[in-house]
Formats: C-alpha cells, structure tokens, sequence
C-alpha cells in the first residue's frame, strides 16, 4: 500500500472517530427527523413487493438484486459491434464524444493523476469502475443510448462481459461466463483507489485588507484557443 | 486611504512571459498586472449635473405613443419582450457529443433577482426531456420500509405541501475552468446553477406514511426516463460501500428533501422533471432525480455508474473520490461581467450572486485590486438557507484597469477559497465543485474579461 493510500485511509479512520461521536445513533439514520412529520391518512394504496418487480431495476455494486440469467464474451461481441461500437468503437476507444470502454492501464491513470498531467479523458472500465454489478446495472438500464432498456437480461450479461474482456478486467477471459455469482467476484483494477470524502477541503480565511503582497499573476484566455472557445455571449454598452 | 475606499494606483499591464509549469501548458496567454485602480464606493458627491454633458434636441414621440396595443391573451401564455430575445438558455456544442445527454446554461448576466424564470433553469439530460402523463404517473416508495406504496400525483398534491426557494447547481459548473481560462461568458462559467421557489412534499411525510426501517440508512431515487437516472443519498450513520462513514455534515441533507411537483408556483417544466422529481437541497443537481418514478430505502449505497464513473474526482495522490454531494459556498459578480462593456467611467453598481450548499449566506466580500483588499458587500433580503442570496457594493470607476472579485462566506464560517487553494487540493484533473473565487478584468476601454489568478 503507498503512502498516499495509506493517508486516506488514516483520515477515514479518523472521519470514522467523529461520526462514532457525533451520531447518537450510529448506523441508522435518526428517527427524530420523521417527528415533525405530519400524520396522514387515506392517501395513497399499498403495493406488494410482486407488483413493484418489474420497477425493481437496481443491481447494487455487491451484486444484490442481480436476476436470473447469463451472458457470454462471444455472444456480447456479437451485440457490441451491432449496437454499441459506433459510440464506444470498435475496441473500446470511445467515437464521437462518447465514453471509452477502455482507458489507460490503472498503473498509468493513478501515475498520470499524480504527475499532474490529464488522466481524467482517459477514464475506463479498467481504471475509473469500482464494480462489475453496477457495470451491468447501466447497461441494463441504459444502453444502448438510443433505445435505452432494451437489451434482454442475457443480453445485458453478455455484453456486460464482452465489455470488461475488451477492457482486459482481471479473470474475464473469452470463455468467462457473466451471472449474478460471478459479476460480484470480479476485482476491478480501479477499485482499491476509491476514497469517500470526508467534508469541506479548503480552508480560506476571510482577510480583508493588505491580503497578500506583490503583483497577481493574472491569465487570460489566449486568442488562438480556436474551436474550444465560444466566445462571448454579447458585449453590449450598459445603458 | 478611507475606510470605504480601496484604492491604488494602477501600473497598467506587463508580459510575463509564459507560465513556467509544463502541465500548464495551454492555450492561452499570460500577463501580470499591478493591482488595479478603482474605487468602491464614491468619495465624495458632486454637485448635480457637474460633468455631464446636455441634450439639446427637442423630444419626440415613440411610434407607440400613437398605436393600439396588444389585446389581452393575446399572448396567453405571457413571453419576454421581443426586444429580450437574446436572453436565453445556451450550450456549448464541444462539450458533449450531442444535446440528449447534455447540459444548458442559465444566462445569470441578464438576470436581476434571485429567481430563475422556469423557461432559463438550466437544463441537464442523461437521455433527453420526456414528456410524461401525469394522470398515468405513480411513484412507488419501498425498500427498508413497513409498507410499500404507490402514489399518484393527486395523491401527492393532497398531502401537506413544503415550500422553500433553493438554488439547484450541476457539479460541473465551472469544469470548463479548471485548467485555464475558457469561458469569456459568465453564462459558461457559472450558468449551471438556477435557483427556484420549489413547492412539494417532504420526503420525511412519505417516510412517516410507509414506516422506513430505523436500520434504513441510504435511500435513492429513480426516473422514469431512458436513463433511469439513481443515486444513492446517506442518512445518518451512512457508511461507504467499504463501510467507511459518510461524513455527517452529508447524512442530515435529506430532512429537507422533497418530492416536487411545482416550481415557481406552476407546474415543473418537463425540462426539469415534469410531473415529478425528487429535490434535494445543497446536493449536486445529479441526487435529485428527475421523472421521479420510485424510491426506495436501504442500508448500503448503490454506487451506480453516477457514483462510480461520472461524479467522482481524481485527486493529484491518484486516488479517486467519491460522495462530494454538497455544493460549498460561491459566489460570482454578474454585473460588471464578461457580457457587458463599461459605458464610461463613473458610477457603477457591483451585484453579483452567492450560495452555499450548506446554509445561508453569512458574508460577501468584495475586492476591485485583485484580492489584496476587500470591502463587505450588501446583501439583499431574503437571506434564505441553501439559496442564492443577491448582494450589492457602489463602485466607482476611475476608468483604469481593476480585477474585481466576490468571496461568499456562509453561516457555517467557510470561506469561497481561491482557485490556488483549490487546485492545491484537487489539482487539475478536477471536473466537479470548482467553487473558487471568480476573477474578472475590467479592461481601460471598459471591456470586461474572464480572467484567473494563479499565485494567490
């Protein structure tokens, strides 16, 4: 584990202190927010958990909720090249704007992060994905763009699938099968680099006369910025 | 130098060569300048008419003057003036790569209050603007609860209702400035944030009705359009996917959440999630889920492609962050700005607009000498949590070079930080909560220019 790896996780322990703290009752939320609530009655119907199924879209990143069912490489290759790889390309790229399948080795983004230099347009399944259920979940849910939702549960598997072996995801050879036992046991590459924040990150301070000394180094957007600008809106005299 | 007064004498602009970081290495050009020379405030008042020219041509009538006007509906749904037309929503065609999953820009240049007109809320789609049936809508709220139910928005609009005016921001805005300087619109550079008068019911109502699980600690919403848009919200004692806790100034936003019917006091536009969306105040734009068709309450996050791809922030140690739900405090002047040209030099009055995520406005501070000093501006009543707040300072303007600035305070005592500050945390492979106090140039021939200050 690197240092850098090993200080968020000592400000995590140390954001754990304060919320064991401050929270009266930790792990649950706190039913003293529902006692101003008003009390009503003969609003609304009861559902049962069997009407509500067809909503109940949502695959949790640990794999709850993923149906039944299965997907293959070569079956998602298949689907890919047909309705996917005219946005994502034909090996994951990315075409037209749309979003790489597959972005710099995770190696590469973590070192490209830490260099300063720009890591954040080379964003993909093997660096910036943290579980392959919830990878499932937008595809099902989602793709492809112009017919979301429209893909079966085997065939969401599978380009689930042929998606992460394009990616190169660890364990997700061209005979691996996607299910809901195997999607949760895949590591992805990106995973161990997810931290949750822990609140406001800067701390100004509110100065109000003689702040700094010396001249402000002031930059200005260069005329040859060419098609990335838009330019202004208007420049009209006040009246 | 008096106390109402911030004021030196401007040396005019030098080259200073390129920037001396390779990462910085963009297109754009470079220049220092002395502190610029104008004054907030006037000094002393003039007698009336000293130094004004006069008119001399007798007045005439406008074509109006002598016409029949317009009869009532004849415009039933009222509309700007024609003469407004260029006020209106814009986008930036390279930013995405089409209008469908995409986003708008609420022109704050030419708005004068707090509120956005329904027809300039900026607009964000992960699969277009749907046109859904209300009479045919529901929302189901299951999960962690005693009792599933459904609601349709009749039933929704029986129940007691909640409103409050609340600022609504992507977490994009500014993106396109963490690198250099863009944008030479104040429409671009924070045009991502709208605030409306919100009215619904609380979310907290259907929790008492369903009976949530006291072990209940997240919850999501989820739209009814092609992206079925979710995201998960902590509540207190949330805990991370790797149960690292949520920090608990996150875990309380949801007691004023709500499910909104109407905006502005008349129904949401289908841009912003007719008939129904959740809202969450002080959160990214992203939690409060439009086309609101179910929610439903756990105790762990989904951490859906949202949460794993999109909102997320790459750090300079190379780690990547997850959970930046609040939008910390800001704050930009939108008059003078980029959109207008100085008329000379003379009176001027500084307006601009702050907000916070987390409550209400406690200060803006104004600087017109690129931040070595600062003058406590105006606010304008009302002052309302999680809500933009106007402020106003005179400003004097001796016709000379200035760097003007705002830095919002709110009342949890944070201080808008400046672009330096943030990128030292962030660096610059940030997209999302770039909050930090927005430079503008006011040139000699009154030109106004996005500009940024990268030492201090």
């Amino acid at each position: 584990m690197s240092k850098s790896k090993m200080s968020n996780w000592s400000l995590g322990l140390a954001a754990a202190a304060v919320a064991l703290t401050l929270s009266a009752n930790a792990f649950a939320f706190d039913a003293a927010a529902l006692k101003s609530a008003p009390k009503v009655q003969g609003v609304g119907m009861n559902i049962t958990d069997a009407a509500i199924k067809p909503w109940d879209i949502s695959y949790f990143y640990d794999g709850t909720n993923l149906p039944d069912g299965k997907g293959t490489v070569s079956a998602g290759e298949k689907i890919y090249q047909e309705q996917c790889a005219m946005c994502h390309g034909d090996f994951g790229e990315g075409a037209h704007g749309y979003p790489k399948m597959v972005g710099d080795p995770v190696d590469q983004f973590e070192a490209s992060a830490k260099a300063g230099v720009d890591a954040v347009s080379n964003r993909g399944l093997n660096n910036t994905w943290g579980n392959a259920p919830t990878l499932m979940d937008m595809i099902h849910r989602h793709m492809p763009f112009y017919a979301p939702g429209t893909l079966t549960t085997d065939e969401a598997y599978s380009v689930t699938c042929y998606v992460m072996n394009l990616a190169s995801i660890p364990g997700v050879g061209d005979d691996f099968v996607c299910d809901k036992t195997s999607l949760p046991k895949i590591k992805m590459p990106g995973e161990p680099l997810y931290v949750t924040n822990s609140g406001p990150d800067t701390a100004n301070q509110r100065c109000m006369k003689d702040c700094y000394k010396g001249t402000p180094f002031v930059v200005e957007k260069a005329a040859s910025i060419g098609n990335v600008s838009v330019g202004k809106v208007k420049a009209k005299d006040t009246q | 130098m008096s106390e109402n007064m911030i004021n030196t004498v401007p040396e005019g602009t030098k080259k200073a060569g390129e920037a001396s970081s390779d990462r910085r290495k963009f297109l754009r050009k470079s220049v220092a300048l002395a502190a610029g020379g104008a004054a907030i405030a006037a000094t002393s008042a003039a007698n009336a008419g000293d130094g004004l020219k006069t008119w001399t041509t007798p007045l005439k009538n406008e074509p109006t003057r002598h016409m029949l006007g317009r009869g009532v509906v004849s415009v039933p749904y009222g509309l700007p003036s024609k003469y407004e037309s260029g006020v209106v929503r814009r986008n930036v065609g390279w930013l995405t790569a089409d209008t469908i999953a995409s986003i708008s820009f609420t022109p704050w240049q030419d708005l004068h209050g707090i509120i956005t007109p329904n027809g300039l809320h900026f607009e964000r789609y992960h699969a277009g603007a749907v046109d859904v049936d209300p009479s045919k809508h529901h929302l189901v709220v299951h999960g962690m609860v005693k009792q599933p139910m459904i609601f349709t928005v009749d039933d929704l609009k029986r129940l007691p209702s909640h409103t409050a005016i609340h600022f609504l921001e992507c977490p994009a805005n500014g993106a396109m400035e963490w690198r250099g300087v863009q944008m030479d619109s104040l429409q671009f550079t924070h045009g991502m944030m709208s605030c409306s008068e919100w009215t619904g019911v609380k979310l907290t109502t259907l929790m008492e009705m369903v009976g949530v699980d006291p072990k209940a600690t997240w919850f999501y919403g989820e739209g009814t359009d092609g992206s079925a848009l979710q995201r998960s919200v902590p509540m207190e004692g949330a805990v991370d996917q790797h149960g690292r806790p949520i920090p608990p100034e996150y875990t309380n936003h949801y007691r004023d959440a709500m499910v909104c019917y109407a905006q502005n006091g008349e129904a949401l536009r289908p841009e912003n999630g007719y008939p129904i969306r959740l809202f969450i105040p002080g959160f990214e734009a992203n939690i409060s889920t439009k086309y609101l068709r179910r929610i439903m309450f756990t105790d762990k996050p989904l951490v859906t492609y949202q949460e794993t791809r999109h909102y997320i922030e790459v750090l300079p140690n190379g780690m990547i962050r997850q959970y930046d739900l609040v939008n910390e405090a800001n704050s930009v002047i939108n008059y003078p700005c980029p959109d207008f040209k100085l008329n000379g030099k003379g009176t001027y009055e500084i307006r601009g607009i702050a907000w916070s995520g987390y409550g209400k406005i406690a200060h803006v501070d104004v600087s017109v000498d690129g931040g070595k000093n600062w003058k406590q501006a105006n606010l304008v009543e009302p002052v309302l949590n999680k809500c933009v707040t106007k402020f106003t300072l005179p400003f004097e303007w001796d016709g000379e070079e200035a760097l003007i600035m705002s830095r919002a305070t709110d009342e949890t005592g944070y201080v808008q930080p400046t672009l330096k500050q943030l990128r030292e945390v962030r660096g610059f492979n940030s997209i999302y909560h770039k909050n930090s106090i927005q430079v503008w140039k006011i040139e000699k021939t009154g030109e106004v220019k996005n500009v940024q200050i990268e030492n201090v």
